[in-house]
């Protein structure tokens, strides 16, 4: 692990509950001028969130359902701005999730997304790739990997939602960003394509920082140097190294349940 | 059970709480007495009426009964032990509550406003009211025969055309509403349901990923909206004979804005709410979205202007430099309009895309168009002045610091 690549401390974010729906609030900037007064309609998910991410680390998420996971890697995203937070750095200096130069250091795998569904896995990654402004060269050994061979031209929206997850996550370890957030990669993958995405987190360390959230144990004990457990919002606790077995994770969850 | 999958379906459309129902309500008699105080009267024939109420919320109906969100909720329900025709009267129960109530309300509040009627005429309204939504239903379960109910809703308009001023005429439309019941008491339940389409669309092999490429391919899927396009270009045709009777060559503009009215390209990301999350999580998006987006509801709002001009130019001559770059002003400033608002305020908290198809927020480009056209035309030097305000404008959004994006 190297240096700090990623601080965040004591972030709060939530959803207003009166809104129908989570995106309703992508694009209010008044949303974090918001005061007190307030917070009685909004659905607070996360409070009092510290953590950080190393540079070239594998970090792993992992809670129950509702614990706050999806959220936070939203907000990294700057796809929710109802958050606040007493400091958050990115590679030292302070940090806008909306700011051009943030958005180029790092990509998100959505654990749904039917985004361009117009477009063939190969077409969006091209569009992807102009974004970002890169060129990206191992594509072929990744569609091999992920046995998508068959599918780079048929429209995302023909796709299973196995073969869609793979699309994206193609997308996202070809484009090798700084951080790489994927929300339940997992979900939806055939046994194969699991294990060759189980190599491909193990080794993104050469290239960067990958931050995943799962549900799945072993997908989190295989891959991770640092795993983060969710409780209400909070991590309430961290495993390293050799302390992060199946048996200890296990543990941590059910006394969450308990709680 | 019936009560539980109607409650289940009316939850959806109305809210968890029906709130939407007292909001449209209260907008309905805000309209009816706005429009009613303001002493505006025209007169409408009762068979233009009745014609109107029927096919409008036939139309709607029918919509919703197509709606792809609605698939998807009748997909789950439909795994459940059903009594079909429980099943399928709650249903249609459901959906007509929700285009009356929410649609075909606003209708009636400004016909009834607008124009004199007498309480019978009241009643043939309403009963016009059930037979579209029941019309709509049956046909619907039936779009296999999909001739046949061309047929039936051909008959139908014909009869209401030739005989709906008759005082009788209501019966005659409550004939065939019992009709539509005796359908739908036979149909299938699984002939509301509208499967996705298994077919794979082959694709040539391309290394860029262009956007207008996407434009065209979602255009093209979407069937109503190549159908209101394919609209909008007959309604150029046509439109240079009535402008020419109005008032001549200064009510071009107001041609121009209309042919801006092709809304259903202007909601890309409010239809598409993982698109509209990804345009805003990709780096870039403002320039390599919006500008593309932008020229192809140009490049469709241009198609008819072009074809208005033609024929404005077969049947009447006389079109001028001037003209053209009025057709330039109204097409590029009405999709520049309409891509700020998309990215800035897209339409939210829609239930079935029923809603967004009649949202009015769609109209507010077209209403400021026709308005600028209205100006236009009365001093037609403004449009020199709204050409420099409009080139102004792009400049200042194509170089407005780069940042958040």
């Amino acid at each position: 692990m190297g240096e700090t690549l990623l601080t965040v401390q004591n972030l709060s974010a939530w959803y207003n509950v009166d809104s129908g729906g989570q995106l309703s609030q992508l694009l209010s900037p008044c949303a974090l001028k918001r005061t007190k007064s307030r917070y009685s309609e909004e659905k607070m998910i996360l409070s009092g969130f510290s953590f950080s991410l190393a540079e070239h680390e594998a970090a792993g998420l992992i809670g129950l359902n509702g614990a706050g996971k999806t959220t936070f890697l939203k907000v990294i995203s700057g796809l929710l701005p109802t958050f606040r937070s007493e400091n958050i750095r990115f590679c030292g200096a302070p940090v806008d999730f909306r700011k051009q130069d943030f958005k180029l250091c790092r990509y998100t795998v959505f654990a749904e997304d039917n985004s361009f569904s117009y477009f063939t896995f190969r077409e969006y990654l091209a569009y992807v790739c102009a974004a970002y402004g890169k060129e990206v060269t191992d594509v072929p050994e990744l569609v091999q990997g992920f046995h998508f061979e068959e599918y780079t031209d048929t429209l995302l929206r023909e796709l299973s939602t196995g073969n869609r997850k793979k699309a994206f996550l193609i997308t996202a370890f070809a484009l090798k960003p700084r951080l790489l957030l994927l929300d339940e990669p997992v979900n939806g993958l055939d046994f194969q394509s699991t294990e060759y995405l189980y190599k491909l987190i193990s080794g993104y360390k050469e290239h960067g920082t990958v931050l995943f959230s799962s549900h799945i144990l072993e997908s989190i004990t295989l891959t991770s140097d640092r795993v983060f457990v969710l409780e209400n919002g909070k991590i309430r606790q961290t495993f390293e190294g050799g302390q992060i077995n199946a048996e200890e994770i296990r543990e941590a969850l059910h006394d969450e349940n308990d709680r | 059970m019936m009560k539980m999958t109607g409650k289940a379906f009316a939850k959806k459309l109305f809210g968890a709480k029906y709130e939407r129902l007292p909001r449209t309500l209260l907008m309905d008699v805000i309209i009816f007495w706005g429009l009613y105080i303001a002493g505006f009267q025209v007169q409408i024939a009762a068979s233009v009426r009745i014609l109107m109420i029927n096919a409008f919320t036939a139309g709607v109906m029918w919509q919703a009964l197509s709606s792809g969100d609605n698939a998807v909720e009748l997909k789950h329900m439909l795994m459940l032990p059903q009594q079909p025709k429980e099943f399928v009267f709650s249903y249609v129960a459901a959906l007509g509550a929700y285009t009356l109530l929410t649609k075909t309300g606003l209708l009636l509040a400004v016909l009834l406003a607008v124009s004199a009627w007498k309480p019978i005429e009241m009643t043939g309204m309403a009963i016009s009211m059930l037979h579209g939504v029941l019309m709509a239903a049956a046909a619907y379960s039936l779009r296999k025969y999909w001739y046949a109910g061309g047929l039936w809703a051909a008959a139908i308009v014909s009869a209401i055309l030739f005989l709906g001023n008759r005082s009788w005429f209501g019966l005659l439309l409550l004939a065939n509403s019992i009709v539509s019941i005796l359908i739908l008491w036979k149909a299938e339940v699984y002939a509301f349901y509208q499967c996705e389409s298994e077919k794979s669309h082959a694709i040539k092999q391309r290394k860029r990923g262009s956007l207008w490429r996407y434009f065209f391919r979602y255009l093209s899927r979407h069937r109503n909206y190549l159908v209101n396009t394919a609209a909008m270009w007959c309604v150029a045709l046509v439109m240079p004979y009535f402008l020419r009777e109005m008032a001549g060559l200064s009510v071009v503009p107001v041609g121009f804005a209309i042919l801006s009215l092709n809304t259903p390209v202007c909601i890309l990301l409010s239809c598409d709410r993982d698109l509209e999350q990804a345009v805003r999580f990709l780096p870039g998006q403002k320039g390599c979205f919006c500008v593309p987006y932008c020229l192809f509801i140009f490049s469709c709002n241009m198609a008819a202007d072009m074809i208005f001009l033609l024929s404005w130019q077969i049947q009447n001559g006389g079109v001028t430099v001037l003209m053209i770059a009025g057709a330039v002003f109204f097409a590029l400033q009405s999709a520049v309009l309409s891509v700020l608002l998309e990215w800035f305020y897209p339409i939210r908290g829609w239930k079935i895309e029923s809603d967004l198809w009649h949202h009015p927020r769609k109209y507010v480009v077209p209403v400021i168009m026709l308005l600028l056209a209205g100006a236009a035309s009365a001093w037609p030097v403004l449009l020199y002045v709204l050409l420099a305000l409009l080139a102004a404008e792009i400049v200042i959004l194509l170089f407005i610091p780069k940042g958040r994006s």
